[in-house]
């Protein structure tokens, strides 16, 4: 959160900066962004030295980080558990107390109370001010807190959506993946746990068996006309009410825990509400938009996970949620962990679709349906589809000859570099405009119809479409590896980069070595001449000399 | 009707600035922020909202004091009246659900000090975390209506009731056309084009900007910024200690192994771009 992030420097850098920064405040959020990413012991002890230095601290209490502990135990821990593990001495050991803490102005705060000396003494009078209950319940009596401590959980749950009467693709590409998950957890850990689908329609009886011929070993669905198309309110409240196992109309002898240990949604428009919203009323975590999963064992050093700084704790059985990150050159695991006193179950992730492959249709797959029952209250039916279509089809880039495709290689001018990208697609027969993920997330301003053409629908890549034409023309595209799934099957590749060492130039059979804005205008020219020869691009002239 | 726009400072992404440090990993730290491209869809709704309907707009935005700056944007762009900041260093490496319960503290004292909100718009995803969670999650811990993926907007103030429509992903697109009464969420989708079809809503439009200019000048003074202990948020529940989700790895993505053996050509030498055009004699338009 920080601007100046310690984990992207140096401890001489970092050492070098902090002489410019006299402000507490920043300082204590570079000490966090550190703590919470690298976590150096050299780097806190610089910044703890500068905040000696401006005054914010006694140098005889030895830092901001040891009010939160009795100063016995904080010398112990620090020599007991060496250097490795030193870092995590954090001020939020206590996790799960700190409401008392709090109340009583306790370890916690004695942080903020150095740091704020202006409002130190006054807090009792602000928190009169509030209209709220003070702070002996702060956080509004917890209400939004719904987390298990020591909850049993058990089974990957996938929410398969539906559209006209159909399961998505995407629903059994996830079932297919959550099979192969679970079928590798029983073999890893010896627990026969299960695929649960859940779904919710109008006469949904039978995509449920359907979810179970997917790959699913129990399939919940809830039937109701009102639930035909996807509302918000109801489909949370559903959701959550099934996985709290509450409104199972026959036996619930199939479950014997309380919440599901993982659960799936896709990565459409409507399941990412949805997983948000069930995630929060579960009080869960979630990782969206991700592209591969595993489950693994983890160790991890996070005081906030530990529960106790300078101790490692391993996390078993582990659902690592990996996604395609930022402008597509990172990818990031995201993991989804239980807090010492507050669990975070289910472990989410919502799927791109098309990231796996489902399993075969099988029919005769045995797996049990279970019909849910719950009252649906009027009131979660406030916002009202009064009215839907189907839209034409988007735009499809396979299925071409040509794909040109622009990557930020136009950002000198973007619309300029848009139109010369267009200008060579109508020079061909069969062409059509791809751009690359980088140019839909940026903020270039695009005038006139050009930016028409900046949109997602032409996204190329792995999470764009995927294309394979005879011949890709790549203008000013690096070859990001999102990049690169989405277009490496063409026949034949062209890429035209000022920059040799661009990645695309490893997948490449032709690389051009020029600028896009002189280099796209002449193939144009030379294109549209129909005068395929060397003598015209070299003077530039096209089909003159005709 | 009482707007408040939500907003967010990323990274700059479009600069062509990504750079990489030795390990490969992108250096965010030398990144400048700016205010999250997708939330001007967000902004142009709410300013929509007010030249159509009059009131009262205030962005908002949760990040370290810096972040005065992407309101100060967010004021710009939606002539915004005033601004909110919630600050603390207890709200740091916040995740979705703790950035969901932050902002619906902070949105809750709003209502208590400032006035009643009819209406919050959020943007769809940011461009550095894109997890597109923070508007359905704060409509969730404010027990509002939330209406997404919107394209076009129409607020009926006399029936409180607002009707739009919005984009449904599947295996085919849909536009739904949905009615929902006030106050309620607004996520807005990158399609989303805000109309001005009257003359009197250009002049409003005009008038709007002219004040605002003259506001943004000393923009200082319209920010308001509240702390954890202002917002009555428990520090456990917030920041780092509140977040479920921690990023256990940022893997590079790796590069590829070369699988094609690139011709290196020089633009300006003809005989090697001749093999270039080559390739592409045969799908020229009109030529065989």
């Amino acid at each position: 959160m920080s601007e100046f992030d310690p984990n992207e420097h140096t401890v001489d850098e970092l050492d070098d900066h902090l002489e410019t920064v006299d402000d507490e405040d920043v300082l204590q959020t570079i000490l966090e962004a550190e703590q919470a990413g690298q976590d150096r012991k050299t780097a806190r002890e610089a910044v703890h030295r500068r905040l000696e230095a401006i005054g914010a601290i006694d140098d005889d209490r030895d830092g901001v980080e040891e009010g939160t502990e009795t100063e016995g135990e904080y010398e112990a821990t620090k020599e007991d558990v060496g250097e490795e593990a030193d870092g995590e001495d954090v001020d939020d050991v206590e996790a799960g107390d700190g409401e008392e803490a709090d109340a009583d102005d306790g370890d916690e705060e004695a942080v903020s109370d150095e740091s704020e000396d202006a409002d130190d003494g006054t807090d009792d009078d602000a928190s009169a001010e509030e209209e709220d209950d003070g702070l002996s319940q702060p956080t509004r009596d917890k209400k939004h807190v719904r987390a298990l401590d020591g909850g049993d959980y058990a089974d990957m749950w996938v929410f398969c959506e539906t559209q006209q009467g159909e399961l998505l693709e995407v629903s059994q590409e996830m079932l297919g993946k959550a099979r192969e998950l679970m079928d590798g957890f029983e073999a890893e850990y010896g627990d026969d746990e299960r695929v649960v689908a859940f779904l919710m329609g109008d006469d949904c009886e039978e995509l449920a068996e359907e979810c179970i011929a997917y790959g699913a070993d129990v399939a919940v669905y809830h039937d109701d006309e009102r639930l035909e198309r996807f509302l918000h309110k109801p489909y949370t409240e559903i959701s959550a009410h099934m996985a709290r196992g509450q409104g199972t109309v026959e036996s619930t002898d199939w479950r014997d825990y309380d919440e599901p240990r993982y659960i799936l949604f896709p990565a459409t428009n409507n399941g990412r509400d949805l997983s948000a919203k069930v995630q929060a009323e579960l009080d869960s975590g979630l990782a969206s938009d991700c592209s591969d999963l595993f489950i693994q064992e983890e160790e991890v050093s996070n005081p906030v996970k530990t529960g106790e700084p300078g101790v490692k704790k391993t996390f078993e059985k582990v659902l690592h949620m990996k996604r395609p990150d930022f402008s597509g050159f990172e990818y990031s695991t995201i993991l989804c962990l239980d807090n010492p006193s507050r669990d975070f179950h289910p472990q989410g992730a919502s799927i791109i679709p098309g990231s796996f492959e489902p399993i075969e249709r099988d029919d005769d797959r045995d797996g049990l349906v279970i019909e849910h029952d719950m009252d649906l209250e009027d009131d979660w039916f406030r916002v009202e589809i009064t009215e839907y279509d189907q839209l034409e089809a988007g735009i499809d880039l396979t299925d071409h000859d040509v794909i040109v495709c622009l990557g930020r290689g136009i950002a000198d001018d973007p619309t300029e570099g848009m139109e010369l990208g267009l200008d060579l697609v109508d020079a061909f027969e069969d062409a059509k405009l791809g751009i690359t993920r980088g140019i839909v997330t940026s903020s270039y301003q695009f005038e006139g119809h050009v930016e028409e053409y900046a949109k997602e629908e032409r996204q190329i890549g792995e999470t764009g479409q995927v294309v394979a034409p005879d011949l890709y023309i790549a203008a000013g595209v690096s070859g990001a590896v999102q990049h690169k799934v989405g277009m490496d099957e063409s026949d034949t590749i062209v890429a035209i980069n000022t920059d040799t060492d661009a990645r695309i130039r490893d997948f490449s059979d032709y690389f051009v070595e020029g600028d896009l804005f002189e280099v796209l205008p002449r193939l144009t020219d030379v294109v549209e001449s129909g005068e395929m020869t060397p003598e015209a691009i070299a003077d530039g002239r096209g089909g003159d000399d005709e | 009707m009482r707007s408040i726009a939500l907003t967010k400072g990323v990274p700059d992404f479009s600069e062509g600035a990504v750079s990489f440090n030795e390990e490969g990993h992108l250096e965010r730290g030398k990144t400048p922020t700016v205010m999250n491209p997708n939330d001007a869809f967000a902004l142009e709704a709410a300013l929509q909202t007010r030249v159509r309907h009059g009131g009262h707009v205030s962005a908002m935005s949760m990040g370290p004091p810096g972040y005065a700056s992407v309101l100060e944007e967010a004021m710009e762009s939606v002539y915004a009246d005033d601004t909110y900041l919630l600050s603390d260093r207890e709200l740091a490496a916040s995740d979705t659900w703790a950035t969901a319960i932050t902002l619906s503290a902070g949105l809750e004292k709003y209502q208590e000090e400032v006035g009643d909100i009819d209406l919050v718009f959020a943007g769809f995803k940011t461009a550095d975390g894109e997890t597109g969670q923070t508007g359905p999650q704060t409509s969730w811990a404010m027990d509002w209506p939330i209406v997404t993926h919107v394209i076009a907007l129409d607020i009926d103030p006399d029936e409180r009731i607002l009707r739009a429509k919005r984009l449904v992903e599947g295996d085919v697109d849909e536009i739904e056309t949905v009615e929902a009464p006030l106050p309620c969420f607004v996520v807005t989708d990158p399609e989303f084009e805000p109309r001005y079809r009257k003359a009197s809503h250009r002049l409003t439009h005009k008038r709007l900007r002219a004040e605002t200019q003259r506001r943004a000048d000393d923009h200082e003074e319209q920010l308001t910024t509240w702390d954890h202990e202002a917002l009555n948020l428990d520090p456990d529940y917030i920041g780092l200690d509140g977040s479920p989700t921690i990023v256990s790895s940022v893997d590079p993505i790796p590069k590829a192994p070369s699988e094609r053996e690139a011709t290196m050509i020089d633009f300006d030498d003809g005989e090697a771009m001749g093999e270039v055009l080559e390739e592409m004699q045969p799908y020229a338009a009109g030529g065989d």
